[in-house]
């Protein structure tokens, strides 16, 4: 536990031992399939993107590494909201760590659908992660994240729904991430998590066909690394609500780094394919690197890469 | 997931090891042995590591290769260099530092019947590898290997060496009898027998022909891409009558029947 000392943060209404989240969509939901110490440094699990109804997922390939990345297609499989609510969430919440639910809605119907029944369950849900990289039917598909006016209307929706904390992902495809994080907060979120994958897309030379069946993929991993610090930087320049950094982090430095650019709590996905031990490695790190700066707390580790100064009239 | 119960419900371990010998096993193949910092479980025929090479963020992902002579702390593995990740894996020198997740998957079923057959197209030799001579002991096993031809007399060598009574089949006939590994152990055949299978899809689905002719206990290990081998990514899923199922924990391992294979 000691290991864990001034790691515990409260980010937007969510109280965590550690500031290290799982990602959505690439930790398994039934915890009999959790490797042997792997929640060690967790300080909460999000769940797969939930949808109303079950989804199948994508049909053909799902999965294409690129150099240093990884991209996906593997369409929001899942067992939908009410599968979710029997048999996920209590499995998940065994764990004694917050459970985030990651909810994709495609009209405002379903998200207000998929929130009631969450509703039902408020208990057991730590908090609540819109995934706005999702189309928007009624603005003919395009991500509900790309468009501030759909951004404003479903995170406000939300927000009157929902009655626990609210947290929003954001999408890098967003025109402008500060502009995005900006209406979250004004319309009601609690945290920004920056951000999803990276569209993307493979071909298959030998083919002469796109890789992928609907042609675009999400891209992560440690190839998005220096694209996503950069995201971060911007919500966090541009908004008070606390800021968690995803996007290529696969070890304690990258941890680290988005820290000091402003994220509150970080979210790891691809690197927990490389090694389950990443949480715990990196509030090591954490905890280092704040005991040799006298850094107490880790919210007072959030942003201290921005008070930087840079010798004028270099080469 | 309904198949779950199918599989042994026990997660998958992230170790460290080192590449102890990497050895040419015949037509470009690499036979390697890793000895890990802490001791493995046991693992089956049919389970799998992600294997990768510690540090290195390119190649990203382990790569899952079946598994054989587990035991403490050394697993060997056997394997054909086909892109970016196997060929870097057949480079490295002894000593290099790796990086493996498993064992993952079910593997093959304890055998019910008195017979089992075995069969590999090319690579797909490798969970079979010890487990022909363990079960050789308590029953009566043949395995046959299945090779295109002409460029595999090596491996195809380098595989009989270690199971002497293995029957050889090429599709060009130029090593052992002429034909499929499915023909050829569609010639073996007798009612009763367990027929467990490994190799390129197209080699497995063509193995329903074991099932037309009467095999009753068909088994077969499917190969998908894979990112994380512990059922989180969704990445490696197989239709199957029961539903969608994950290679990676579900499987590899399937019954026959059990795959939709024209999906
Ligand atoms: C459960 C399982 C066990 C396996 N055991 C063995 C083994 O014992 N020995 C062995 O040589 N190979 C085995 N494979 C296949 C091996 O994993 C792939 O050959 C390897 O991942 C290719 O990586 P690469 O980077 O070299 O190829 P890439 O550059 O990624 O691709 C090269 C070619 O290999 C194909 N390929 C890529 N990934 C896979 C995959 N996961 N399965 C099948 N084909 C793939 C691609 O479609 C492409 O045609 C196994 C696969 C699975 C799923
Ligand atoms: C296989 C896979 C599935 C994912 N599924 C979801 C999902 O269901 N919902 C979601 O919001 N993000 C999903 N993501 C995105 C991740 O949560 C994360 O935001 C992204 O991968 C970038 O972080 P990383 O580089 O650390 O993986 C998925 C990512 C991967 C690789
Ligand atoms: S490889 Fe991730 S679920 Fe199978």
């Amino acid at each position: 536990m000691s290991k864990l000392a001034g790691l515990h943060i409260n980010v937007g209404g969510v109280s965590m031992e550690t500031p290290v989240i799982i990602a959505s969509g690439v930790w398994p939901m039934n915890p009999s399939l959790w490797p042997k110490g792997s929640l060690e440094g967790v300080g909460a699990i999000c769940s797969k993107a939930i949808t109303l109804e079950p989804r199948a997922g994508n049909r053909g390939n799902r999965l294409r590494e690129t150099h240093s990345g990884l991209l996906n297609s593997i369409g929001l499989q899942n067992g939908g909201a009410v599968s979710f609510i029997e048999n996920d969430l209590p499995a998940l919440s065994s764990s004694g760590k917050p459970v985030v639910a990651n909810i994709a809605f495609e009209t405002l119907d379903e998200l207000r659908m998929i929130i009631e029944r969450l509703n039902s369950c408020r208990d057991m849900i730590g908090a609540i992660e819109m995934n706005v990289s999702c189309p928007n039917v009624s603005m003919g598909g395009m991500a509900w994240g790309m468009d501030k006016g759909s951004l404003e209307r479903s995170v406000t929706a939300a927000r009157s729904l929902w009655e626990g904390p609210l947290w929003v992902k954001l999408s890098p495809q967003a025109p402008s991430i500060a502009t995005a994080a900006r209406i979250c907060e004004t319309s009601g979120a609690q945290a920004v998590v920056v951000g999803n994958t990276w569209l993307g897309m493979a071909m298959d030379n030998d083919r002469e066909e796109p890789f992928f069946d609907r042609v675009f993929a999400g891209l992560s991993g440690p190839a998005i690394f220096p694209l996503s610090l950069r995201l971060v930087w911007e919500a966090a320049g541009s908004v008070n609500i606390p800021v968690v950094g995803c996007g290529g982090i696969c070890g304690p430095e990258e941890a680290l780094s988005m820290f000091l650019a402003g994220a509150s709590a970080v979210a790891l996905g691809t690197g927990l394919f490389l090694d389950s031990r990443i949480p715990s490695s990196t509030c090591e790190k954490l905890s280092e690197h704040m005991k040799r700066r006298s850094i107490p707390e880790i919210k007072d580790l959030a942003g201290r890469g921005r008070h930087f100064r840079r010798l004028q009239g270099g080469a | 997931m309904d198949l779950l119960h199918k599989s042994k419900h026990q997660p998958p371990l992230d170790l460290k090891g080192s590449l102890a010998f990497s050895e040419a096993a015949g037509s470009g193949c690499r036979y390697i042995r890793v000895e890990t910092d802490s001791a493995l479980p046991d693992t089956s025929p049919g389970q799998f590591f992600l294997l990768r090479v510690s540090g290195v963020s390119d190649p990203l992902l382990g790569r899952p290769f079946a598994s054989f002579s587990g035991s403490g702390n050394s697993v060997d593995f056997l394997f054909r260099p086909v892109g970016r990740g196997t060929e870097l894996l057949a480079s490295l020198p002894p000593g290099t530092r790796v990086d493996l997740r498993g064992p993952c998957g079910n593997g093959f079923p304890v055998p019910r019947s008195r017979r089992l057959i075995l069969v590999a197209g090319t690579l797909g030799i490798a969970p079979f590898l010890d487990a022909a001579a363990r079960f050789s002991r308590t029953l009566g096993v043949t395995t046959i290997l299945g090779v295109p031809g002409h460029g595999w007399r090596d491996f195809s060598g380098w595989c009989r060496d270690r199971i002497p009574d293995i029957h050889i089949a090429s599709d060009d006939g130029t090593i052992g009898n002429p034909g499929t590994a499915v023909e050829e152990a569609l010639s073996l055949f007798q009612h009763e027998d367990e027929v467990w299978a490994c190799g390129p899809n197209p080699m497995l689905k063509n193995m329903g022909a074991m099932h037309s002719a009467g095999c009753e206990r068909l088994f077969v290990s499917l190969e998908r891409r894979m990112a994380c081998g512990m059922g989180g990514c969704l990445g490696c899923s197989i239709e199957t009558r029961s539903g969608s199922a994950r290679a990676c924990v579900e499987g590899p391992v399937f019954e026959w029947k059990e795959v939709l294979w024209n999906e």
